[in-house]
């Protein structure tokens, strides 16, 4: 029954564009319907689980493939922010694009980016992580050059190399690997390490492994395409690939390999500390130079995306149950985030944030939601993205990594810095006499940006509940 | 023929495709560099998959990976195509137009 995660997308896209019977703006509002029931379902059936569709692990077998899908905790809470930032997504691309034909496009590739997130998180072997992993960049690469504007094509071709590289070096470590383990389920493969300690072969096949997810998940030295493929991108796909396909690329194998590997080896250990400690520290210190709105939240992106790192580096429960909700909130505050900035953008006709200054006055919902989300992001108590934040550095203080649990901390202060002068100079001050006219955007942005800010409030105050039922038991997966 | 003959092949043709990424200007070759190395890397699978007995499941992937790869190359060739469109040339050094 878990396979009806991966099954009814594709099924529902292929009936709506095989049968194409009737006119293209209704046929698209149909495929629009089908997407927000989608969306719906699975963020209801992880919501309110149901024992019998979730014990039934799907099991199928062709002839030359076969692959097998399992849910865990962690899935669930995947599958529960993909469903939430797809859901919001689909309403927000209905105030953002106005051509019929873009926006059906749109919505084709939504469905292919969900299926392929959706069997990415329930994979429960490597190839089929591969799989889906490549099913859902092909999706994103067209997602970036939707518009077909000069800009767009140039961060989606630099998007297709660095991700086709990180592919090569991914199919080198499942090669390295399965040559070890005989099989490709995750499973076979944890024996394999556990069985051959201090293995030249295999410990350079989880290094490859490691550097494709850096590339995918762009983080510093690897973040060469995402500040450019997340601005130049048209301003829905920014929420959407932001919002949680890089993290379900990029985050969520690294998750599963640490899951793989245990207690980290010392080596593999170090280079996830370093790379974690330098993403949080340079993008925060780059995203203090950017006057591009999005530019400036896709720095701030590979900034929390250290964060996670560290956490998994932790290699302790809490720190993976801190890494996870972190993952959650991110994707809430930087959809958020980025839903403002395609408010502004579409308001203003500009994401220049030096020309902007005083719109909350008119804009209040999206100054308002825009000011949570920040506040948030920098891990201010009580909003959610402050109990990440504490676990992850809790834990790596428990494990005795005091300089990495002290630039945690001091870069917060770095992302309050950035975050607070993006609200000075967007929301806050006199307003410029080019925005005398500027008005609220319409209820498909506003509406999303209510919800999601509405969700870090309720997270962050229902956290004392949410820690012992939810999130404790996700860690114990390690 | 050993393992390793297999390995200096692979390595072999995962520095010509390195080489072909890093020095050229055109948008057109840099796939095919990107293509060397897949190259590279099949070949590598079906090395392991036969030195380790495990042909069969070799085949199956390498059968599934060549199908992702055309997929992948052709959004990518449709995207220089875009490109060659505003530029008209397929020179690299053009694509500074993000930066910071």
């Amino acid at each position: 029954m878990v396979g009806s995660f991966i099954f009814v997308p594709i099924l529902l896209l292929m009936i709506v564009n095989v049968l194409s019977f009737s006119h293209k703006s209704k046929l698209h509002n149909i495929l629009f319907g089908f997407g927000l029931l989608t969306a719906l379902a699975q963020i209801a059936l992880v919501l309110w689980p149901n024992k019998n569709f979730w014990q039934l692990t799907a099991n199928y077998q062709f002839n030359v493939i076969k692959f097998n899908l399992a849910a865990d905790n962690l899935t669930l809470v995947m599958l529960l922010a993909i469903g939430l930032v797809g859901l919001i997504a689909l309403i927000v691309a209905r105030g953002l694009i106005n051509d019929v034909d873009q926006e059906y496009n749109f919505t084709n590739l939504w469905f292919i980016a969900l299926t392929g997130m959706n069997g990415l998180v329930l994979a429960t072997d490597i190839f089929s992580l591969y799989v889906f992993i490549e099913i859902t960049a092909v999706a994103s690469f067209i997602l970036i050059a939707l518009t077909k504007e000069r800009d767009a094509l140039e961060g989606a071709f630099k998007y297709v190399i660095f991700s086709s590289f990180a592919t090569v070096l991914m199919l080198a470590a499942i090669a390295l690997l399965v040559f070890f383990a005989g099989d490709t389920s995750f499973a076979a493969i944890a024996n394999a390490i556990k069985a051959n300690p201090g293995n030249s072969l295999i410990l350079m096949g989880l290094i490859l492994y490691l550097l494709s997810v850096f590339i995918k998940s762009g983080l510093i030295p690897f973040h060469g395409w995402l500040p450019d493929a997340y601005s130049a991108a048209p301003a829905i796909t920014s929420i959407f690939i932001a919002g949680i396909v890089t993290k379900v690329v990029g985050i969520y194998p690294l998750i599963r390999f640490v899951q793989l590997t245990g207690t980290l080896a010392d080596p593999l250990r170090n280079i996830l500390l370093l790379v974690g400690g330098t993403s949080i520290v340079i993008a925060a210190l780059s995203a203090l130079g950017q006057t591009n709105f999005k530019r400036l939240l896709a720095y701030s992106s590979i900034s929390q995306m250290g964060y996670i790192v560290l956490g998994l580096a932790a290699g302790s429960a809490l720190g993976l149950a801190g890494a996870i909700l972190h993952i959650f909130n991110h994707a809430v505050f930087k959809s958020l985030l980025f839903i403002n900035a395609a408010a502004v953008e579409k308001q203003t006709g500009t994401l220049d944030i030096d020309k902007m200054g005083g719109l909350a006055e008119k804009m209040p919902y999206t100054g308002a939601t825009s000011a949570i989300a920040s506040l948030s992001t920098a891990g201010i108590p009580p909003l959610s993205g402050f109990w990440s934040k504490l676990l992850i550095i809790i834990a790596l203080w428990n494990a005795q990594l005091y300089f990495y649990a002290t630039v945690a901390v001091l870069a917060s202060l770095l992302t309050l810095g950035y975050m607070l002068t993006l609200q000075r100079k967007v929301f806050f001050g006199q307003l410029e006499n080019a925005f005398y006219e500027t008005k609220e955007a319409g209820w498909q942005l506003v509406l999303p940006s209510l919800l999601l800010a509405g969700i870090i409030l309720g997270l962050g105050l229902g956290f004392p509940w949410l820690i012992n039922t939810w999130l404790i038991p996700i860690g114990k997966i390690l | 023929m050993s393992f390793w003959f297999f390995c200096v092949c692979v390595i072999m043709l995962a520095v010509i495709g390195v080489y072909c990424l890093l020095y050229t200007y055109s948008l057109m070759r840099a796939l095919i560099g990107i293509e060397i190395l897949i190259k590279a890397v099949t070949l590598l699978i079906i090395a392991v998959g036969y030195f380790s007995q495990h042909l069969a499941l070799a085949q199956s992937l390498v059968i599934t990976l060549i199908v992702m790869e055309v997929v992948i190359m052709v959004v990518a060739a449709g995207i220089v195509l875009g490109l060659h469109h505003y530029q008209k040339d397929l020179d690299i050094r053009k694509l500074r137009e993000l930066k910071g």
